[in-house]
């Protein structure tokens, strides 16, 4: 009952940036996929839904150059974004609403309460930008739409980047909670995890990008918990 | 049952190395209702935060109902309610909607009655959201929040600050409701003498981080006094009395505030030095602790010339 309450209080906190970000990412890339499809298949008539007989896209053109896998930017991008916002939402903006010891009096442990703040967080980011994502995946493997599907893999890839959206949330949340200054450690937490976005990116095996996002979040969490449970508010 | 609600030994705060709180010796008893007063900036709300183990003690430990202020349970925290400074609440939320995530850290004890009573005492419309309050309404809201779950202690940081003489008295008689409830402790802070003398059996004194006084308030304002010396001839130019705080020189008189001096010290005072009469002034509590706590040498900001 009472993580309920006090996820429901952080999940509350958090919907409007999922929805801005859902709502962004879903109205770019349809249509993206839209005109897409229309570039590649000039004759399909709209209006019937379906591709007319004669029309089908080559299907090597789109294993290899899926408009899906053009999207990896615009997912990246919002990923990292609603990241850095939900992770500044939860845990910079009480610094300044001075809401901490409000939140912090009550009969729960601090523990319960990161908890709380950040499977809240989490779930926020995977529903908007990883729902999205599985939406997009349906719409492009609408045969009438692109002929043949986009491969898996562009679709676990792109979850990568969902992933590093919540590498994101996490280190703004570590430097959002640090009392250090800028110049010195509070920086770390965005800095850190900047750096293991930046090689997840470059890294092509998906073995090893999950490794190294597991060492990251990992890390991440440890001192998202020491930091919580020994800081002063 | 312990007797001791609250506790700290050698308390002890600093900044970097300016000391907030130092060495803070404090026993507080059940049942009483004990207004922490102080200067801006003397410690008030550092040794609170220092009390609810919001803040880490540079040396020293507090305890709260027995328990360690830096291992607080749940179960201890659910018996002491709490009043933040400025009454900082969630403000996208809703009156009804603090109530129940309120309530849900209180499931057994939690009065729902009073709560609703408190409301509608207060004219709080349940649907309006915290951010479209002013502040007098959002003080009374953290009184009712903090009151409905039936502490056992209650800690308010300078509740009143900011707030109307109305809504100051009303908040007052809410935490007069809760007084009435047999064997809760209230401690508060305020700069406002005259809330701690209408509701207080207990003061403390907090000046620059060090504790000035602990006492009933009664002891309190029996203990501080002005006396105002006149004389025929020359004024002495030194005085030595046990317990001298201040000392102010007129023409023909002598002003001193004492601190536990009673009338056969002020007589005896008065003969020694060769006064030709003398009378004690009424203070009020708010003179007292302005007395009490200022610097020996504190000079008015205004000082005209007679010309």
């Amino acid at each position: 009952m009472k993580f309920a309450a006090l996820f429901g209080k952080e999940f509350r906190e958090c919907l409007p940036w999922m929805l801005l970000a859902a709502i962004v990412l879903l109205a770019f890339g349809s249509f993206f996929l839209r005109a897409q499809a229309y570039d590649m298949n000039p004759n399909r008539d709209w209006s019937r839904g379906y591709n007319p007989p004669g029309t089908a896209v080559e299907a090597y053109r789109l294993t290899f150059n899926s408009p899906l896998a053009m999207l990896g930017p615009w997912l990246f991008c919002c990923s990292i974004g609603l990241g850095l916002i939900l992770g500044a939402r939860q845990f910079w903006i009480p610094n300044f609403t001075r809401t901490w010891p409000f939140l912090l009096h009550r009969s729960a442990r601090r523990t319960t309460i990161l908890t709380a703040k950040l499977t809240a967080g989490s779930t926020a980011l995977v529903l908007a930008i990883g729902g999205v994502w599985v939406s997009l995946y349906w719409y492009a493997c609408q045969l009438e739409v692109f002929t043949v599907p986009p491969p898996a893999r562009v679709f676990i890839h792109g979850w990568i980047l969902v992933i590093m959206g919540l590498l994101t949330y996490l280190g703004t949340a570590l430097s959002g909670l640090s009392e250090a200054r800028w110049y010195t450690t509070k920086i770390f937490g965005i800095a850190f995890a900047v750096i293991i976005v930046g090689v997840t990116t470059g890294e092509w095996s998906l073995a090893r990008a999950l490794a190294v996002i597991a060492f990251g979040a990992a890390l991440l969490l440890s001192q998202l918990f020491d930091t919580f449970a020994t800081r002063e508010f | 049952m312990n007797d001791t609600v609250l506790q700290t030994r050698g308390l002890t705060k600093y900044y970097d190395s300016t000391p907030a709180v130092d060495h803070l010796d404090l026993e507080i008893p059940r049942g009483c209702i004990c207004g922490f007063v102080g200067r801006n900036g003397a410690g008030k709300t550092t040794a609170i935060k220092l009390m609810l183990g919001l803040l880490e003690p540079t040396a020293g430990s507090a305890s709260l109902l027995g328990c360690d202020s830096s291992a607080l349970t749940p179960a201890i925290r659910q018996r002491i309610g709490y009043v933040a400074e400025g009454h900082r609440l969630f403000r996208w939320m809703t009156i009804g909607a603090l109530e129940k995530f309120q309530r849900a850290f209180f499931p057994k004890q939690w009065d729902d009655k009073l709560f609703r009573e408190m409301i509608e005492y207060f004219d709080l419309p349940k649907k309006k959201k915290i951010k479209h309050l002013s502040n007098g309404q959002r003080a009374q809201v953290s009184l009712a929040l903090a009151l409905a779950p039936n502490p056992e202690l209650l800690i308010m940081d300078d509740p009143t600050l900011g707030l109307d003489a109305a809504i100051r008295r009303q908040f007052l008689e809410g935490m007069i409701e809760l007084i009435m409830r047999q064997g809760r402790t209230i401690l508060f802070s305020s700069h406002i003498l005259g809330d701690v003398e209408r509701v207080s059996d207990r003061i403390i004194v907090i000046d620059k981080g060090v504790l000035r006084a602990n006492c009933s308030l009664e002891q309190f304002q029996r203990a501080i006094r002005k006396v105002v010396l006149s004389f025929s001839g020359d004024v002495p130019g030194q005085v030595d009395i046990e317990g001298l705080l201040h000392c102010k020189r007129g023409d023909k008189q002598l002003e001193l505030t004492l601190v536990g001096a009673d009338d056969e010290k002020v007589a005896a005072l008065a003969k020694s030095i060769r006064a030709e009469t003398y009378n004690v002034v009424t203070m009020n509590l708010e003179d007292q602790f302005i007395e009490f706590t200022a610097p020996a040498n504190h000079k008015r900001l205004f000082q005209w010339e007679e010309r």
